[in-house]
């Protein structure tokens, strides 16, 4: 009896918590060295017409203040050093998108010496959203998706 | 007693403020995104008002990262303090009556001395944080505080002067027949200015200007602090724009008399929300339509013209009365 009350006030408490996050994910991008093709229809989906702040989603200036990190390009030496600096800023729970098919695994850069192929080589990434550059579309899809991960977690 | 403190902690006070806030967070975001002919917060809650909910359980879920260089005991006993200062502001503003919860016959000095200490808890929280961001934007915000504080002043005695009191309840009964914003203009548009400076939007957004110093002197906060600072960025605006209701609007009275008692206080809340709500709007719409001036343009906007324009109200009104 107490066990199962105990159990039903854990389950409001992480259905509260997974709305509460699902509903309002803080978005920080980086560019690890992108040809901005993919920071520009990131942008464009923030935009009238496509408007991502219909989810609750909002593209913060600070790190700290983040939950989603949204990184593009071909992570090179230079950045990946930053890019962890960044990751590790951003406090849990965080989750990180990679954007574009250079963050997904190289895309044309692939076999280039001074590329990281992919953001996972760096940093742990949950969602990948692949396309050179991925439509607006997509990137809501991603979104789309990144939700369904948050509330699908709250109920294992 | 007991019904003195559900007053001041539920209604008319703190918790019936927290939730004016909230709704005036998802009204400031509607309207930013009508401006800019998008459409706003949709998913959480109908039409999206419970985004303001979901971010605030969101923020307080979250991790706190303290900075190493920090000063750990304000950085994280600062917010809450910080969210006193328009908390117990908002006591002392008339809704249900024509005295607040905490009224007494000075009270108007006492919410200057509170709008000061508001400027003074952000700094501090700035240089607890010990980030150079934070550091510049508290200069930044520092110099235009000096600037903003004279003209604010001077328009907030302009009531005062046509009441001829210094407390609230005695400016919201002398205006039971005509309102003050018909007497003084100039310092109500000059309030509207100083407010849009005090709550650092859009075009005075000097201090946590985004492009530049990342997010100014909130830099490093992050989970419940950065919760605490929000919901009193927000509840300052509610503060000022039901102190511009009171002061220059006429606060909760009516020209109407009327006898039922229960009636009465609904009418009273009525007619302040209404007045709260609108002024509300008026700077979300100032707010979203202009963009950020430069700290020199902002200094000389307040010094060089809203400070002589206020001097002339109360020379006209001294005239004129």
């Amino acid at each position: 009896m107490v066990v199962s009350h105990c159990r039903r006030r854990q389950d409001l408490k992480t259905n509260i918590k997974s709305w509460a996050q699902k509903n309002s994910l803080w978005l920080f991008h980086v560019n690890a060295a992108s040809c901005n093709g993919c920071d520009i229809e990131f942008v464009a989906s923030l935009t009238p017409r496509y408007d991502i702040e219909r989810l609750g989603a909002q593209l913060v200036p600070s790190p700290r203040h983040a939950d989603v990190l949204v990184v593009t390009g071909t992570v090179n030496p230079l950045m990946r050093e930053r890019l962890k600096r960044i990751y590790e800023q951003i406090p849990e729970p965080k989750y990180v998108v990679a954007l574009g098919a250079c963050a997904g695994g190289g895309g044309v850069m692939k076999g280039c010496y001074n590329v990281s192929h992919g953001v996972d080589k760096v940093i742990p990434v949950d969602l990948f959203i692949p396309g050179c550059p991925p439509r607006p579309e997509a990137i809501i899809y991603g979104l789309m998706k990144l939700r369904d991960k948050i509330s699908g977690g709250s109920h294992e | 007693m007991i019904n003195w403190i559900f007053q001041l902690l539920v209604f008319p006070g703190l918790t019936f403020f927290v939730w004016i806030a909230f709704a005036f967070e998802w009204l400031e975001r509607k309207t930013a995104a009508k401006i800019q002919s998008r459409v706003g917060p949709l998913t959480a809650g109908p039409k999206g008002f419970l985004q303001p909910v979901a971010d605030y359980f969101k923020l307080i879920f979250k991790e706190e990262i303290i900075p190493r260089n920090s000063d750990k005991f304000v950085f994280l006993f600062g917010p809450p303090l910080y969210f006193s200062v328009p908390a117990i502001g908002a006591a002392f503003i008339p809704i249900l009556g024509e005295k607040g919860v905490l009224s007494h016959s000075y009270d108007l000095l006492f919410i200057l001395f509170i709008m000061a200490f508001s400027v003074l808890m952000a700094s501090m929280l700035g240089y607890a944080a010990g980030g150079r961001y934070s550091t510049i934007s508290i200069g930044r915000l520092v110099l235009q505080y000096t600037s903003y504080e004279v003209p604010l002043i001077l328009s907030i005695l302009a009531p005062a002067l046509l009441a001829r009191g210094l407390s609230l309840s005695k400016i919201v009964s002398s205006q039971i027949s005509h309102w003050h914003v018909f007497y003084a203009p100039i310092s109500f548009a000059v309030f509207l200015i100083v407010s849009l400076a005090e709550l650092e939007k859009p075009p005075f957004d000097i201090p946590s200007a985004k492009t530049e110093i990342v997010a100014g002197w909130m830099t490093e906060f992050s989970g419940r602090p950065l919760a605490y600072i929000k919901l009193t960025k927000n509840l300052n605006y509610v503060f000022l724009s039901s102190l511009a209701t009171t002061l220059f609007l006429g606060g909760p009275l009516l020209p109407i008399d009327v006898q039922d008692e229960f009636l009465k206080t609904i009418l009273f809340l009525l007619v302040f929300l209404i007045k709260t709500f609108s002024v509300g709007f008026l700077i979300f719409i100032i707010k979203s339509a202009l963009a950020r001036i430069k700290i020199e343009q902002a200094t000389s906007l307040l010094w060089v013209i809203t400070t002589p324009l206020s001097f002339l109200q109360l020379l006209l009104i001294v005239l004129f009365r």
